[in-house]
């Protein structure tokens, strides 16, 4: 869950209508109409990806009246599809994904099976990217993929490329290669099995 | 016992409040004083900054440190991208890093007659930092306009590694060679552990969301850092790579800078001394049985630091962060993610947090990186409702303050942490320079624990840490 209590603003007099800001949006809510930027106050997270890489610095973030809660009800879905999912992609259900708004990934896989298609769908109802806006952009491609959703970025935009690679993908020659370089494949993959395996605590945030 | 080293002062920054309202530094209280670092570990390197020589002595060693780097690959049309990174602008005051750079770009010029050199300089997850460091130490009008920083959401470039595509960004790789300029300080060694600490940055600091995504939830706690090697062998970075130079750090100081044309032989040199001497510090941090932390310098919650170590890693120190058969440090993102709903780990064996941490008081630190899991497993009282309000505004640590007390003045913090834990053990993560303050019963607690601490990394911990690397000198 995550509790927007921020709104990009824009200054029309600095603006430029340069389109960095559409391209970094990862909910889709500023784009340029006649050559300014404008807001979609109901569709912005207030995660300050405009505001920060603005070159003219015309974005401000006020406090909005009215916090607004993101969340997906993991409740309205067969908590046995949620789980299903989240093992396909190598996760624990209860497992964060993203650190700033402790999003689990079961929230994330209840908006994919809820009908989500896209990264930007995803972090529209859950807030998954919209705090560091770094760090979580490959478990949503996983969970994606686990549903055999293949997404299309954003066209022109900066949104995100494409998934990489996860430790199970390694090569093994590349694990043969670099095995006295410190790098634990193997044994990091235990672990993350583990962890995808082992049992849940409890399906309320009680 | 020794006055305490008063730290530097805060700064201002859009990440943090204004200057004027850090109205005490906790180091001002009764009862600190201060440890030189040498008292605590004799054997500790010279260091050639802080000295009285101040940065001249960072660019006298930047160039002598280059005589030995073959440059003749760039030639005078050439473009070459310094590439730089905000932690080093962190360290000591920041000047030594600044003056680092300048140098590189001062000798490029004058042995390739290149003119066409710009400065690249990456960020964390707080996008304006580094054009807040350019401004303050006029790096803009020293690279003639062509300093800029640069965020991991800036448009991309494909990569094409041995493990499939990367990505990094754009305008990192948009000259005809890049210089990396970095340093050696283990700072976040809960993440790389370090391994490849000196080719991290090509999997962060120059690298797009989906590398550092990779890294930190997609290849597993000891793999991740292969995202960094992986970017710097592709053949597409090989063909711009020109050399490297390093600040070389100690917890005491700038030991010397050394640079490069190969990348690895300079890892190796970094990995031995970061283990050694960074290693004693952490280790005897980790013997510390209780206290009260205090933060207090201009970077966010887990960088604040004391002799390099930062807060992140203390919360950690109850584990061995180098010793590469322990899965999972007490803190790292990946544990971090292994915490189930009930607030506890998915796995018993998964590490908790340092328990010797019995109250952290916030008397200043910065916003712009999730902080929220320190406060929610260690006790916090926050100095000052503007300290508050600013977490609540920041988009990664909108829940900080729902596990955090507010308390008006340090004063009242510290009383209140010392009434509330019964310790009177204080560690201060201010970043002192040369030495560490700490309160009186702490100081002469770290001085018994020392020697023992240094015999057991030089016998037993260093060696099985360097074989564990693969680094043999």
């Amino acid at each position: 869950m995550k509790i927007v209590n921020l709104l990009a603003v824009v200054d029309n007099e600095k603006c430029r209508g340069c389109r960095t800001c559409e391209r970094v949006c990862p909910v889709l809510a500023i784009k340029m109409e006649n050559r300014k930027a404008v807001v979609d106050n109901e569709r912005c997270r207030g995660c300050a990806n405009c505001e920060q890489r603005c070159p003219y610095y015309a974005i401000t973030m006020v406090k909005r009246e009215q916090p607004i809660a993101v969340k997906v009800d993991v409740t309205a879905v067969d908590y046995a599809l949620i789980e299903d999912l989240c093992r396909k992609a190598k996760f624990n259900p209860e497992q964060i994904i993203c650190y700033c708004t402790a999003t689990r990934a079961e929230e994330v896989a209840a908006a994919i099976l809820q009908g989500a298609k896209s990264p930007e769908e995803i972090s529209f109802l859950t807030g998954v990217r919209t705090g560091c806006k770094v760090e979580c952009i490959q478990p949503v491609l996983r969970l994606l993929e686990a549903a055999d959703i293949k997404p299309e970025p954003p066209k022109g935009g900066w949104q995100w490329y494409g998934r990489t690679v996860t430790v199970w993908e390694i090569p093994e020659e590349v694990k043969r290669k670099y095995a006295s370089r410190g790098f634990y494949f193997d044994e990091d993959i235990k672990i993350l099995d583990r962890v995808a395996n082992a049992p849940l605590q409890g399906r309320s945030d009680s | 016992m020794r006055p305490p080293i008063m730290p530097i002062p805060p700064r201002p920054s859009q990440y943090g409040i204004d200057p004027s309202l850090v109205k005490t530094r906790v180091a001002e209280l009764p009862g600190m004083t201060s440890i030189g670092l040498k008292e605590l570990f004799p054997d500790l390197p010279d260091v050639i900054y802080p000295s009285a020589e101040g940065v001249a002595a960072i660019r006298k060693a930047t160039e002598e440190s280059l005589k030995n780097v073959d440059m003749s690959k760039i030639k005078p049309e050439h473009s070459v991208n310094i590439l730089a990174a905000h932690h080093g602008f962190t360290l000591l005051g920041g000047e030594p890093y600044a003056e680092m750079l300048k140098t590189i770009k001062d000798v490029i010029e004058a042995r390739t007659g290149c003119k066409n050199i710009r400065l690249r300089a990456g960020v964390g997850l707080r996008f304006r930092e580094t054009e807040e460091y350019i401004k303050r130490y006029g790096l803009d009008e020293y690279f003639n306009g062509k300093a800029i920083g640069v965020a991991p959401v800036d448009e991309g470039i494909a990569i094409e590694t041995e493990v499939g595509t990367l990505y990094g960004i754009k305008k990192i790789y948009d000259a005809d060679w890049i210089v990396h300029a970095h340093n050696s300080d283990v700072r976040e060694v809960h993440f790389h552990r370090q391994v490849d600490r000196a080719v991290k940055p090509f999997g962060m600091a120059y690298a797009r969301i989906e590398t550092r995504s990779t890294y930190h939830q997609n290849l597993g706690p000891r793999a991740a850092n292969f995202t960094a090697r992986a970017i710097f062998d592709s053949p597409f970075v090989q063909s711009k790579f020109a050399f490297a130079s390093f600040l070389t750090v100690a917890p005491n100081g700038i030991i010397n800078v050394d640079s490069d044309n190969d990348l690895y032989a300079l890892n190796d040199r970094v990995t031995q001394s970061g283990c050694k001497y960074y290693g004693k510090m952490m280790t005897l941090f980790g013997e510390i049985d209780e206290c009260i932390a205090a933060l207090d310098f201009p970077c966010p919650v887990v960088y604040v630091f004391s002799a390099g170590v930062i807060y992140a890693n203390f919360a950690g120190a109850n584990t061995d962060l180098y010793d590469l058969d322990i899965a999972l440090p007490a803190y790292t993102w990946y544990t971090e993610a292994f915490y189930g709903k009930r607030g506890k780990p998915l796995l018993d064996d998964i590490p908790r947090v340092n328990k010797a941490i019995k109250m952290c008081v916030h008397n200043y630190a910065w916003t712009g990186y999730p902080s929220a899991f320190f406060s929610e497993h260690i006790p916090t009282i926050v100095v000052g409702q503007e300290q508050a309000d600013l977490f609540n505004r920041d988009p990664q640590n909108l829940t900080y303050m729902k596990h955090a007390m507010v308390a008006e003045d340090t004063k009242a913090a510290m009383e209140f942490a010392y009434k509330v834990t019964g310790t009177k053990k204080v560690l201060i993560f201010d970043g002192a320079m040369g030495g560490i303050n700490v309160s009186e019963p702490l100081a002469e607690f770290l001085l018994k624990k020392a020697p023992e601490v240094s015999k057991r990394v030089d016998e037993e911990l260093l060696p099985k840490w360097l074989r564990q690397r693969g680094v043999i000198l």
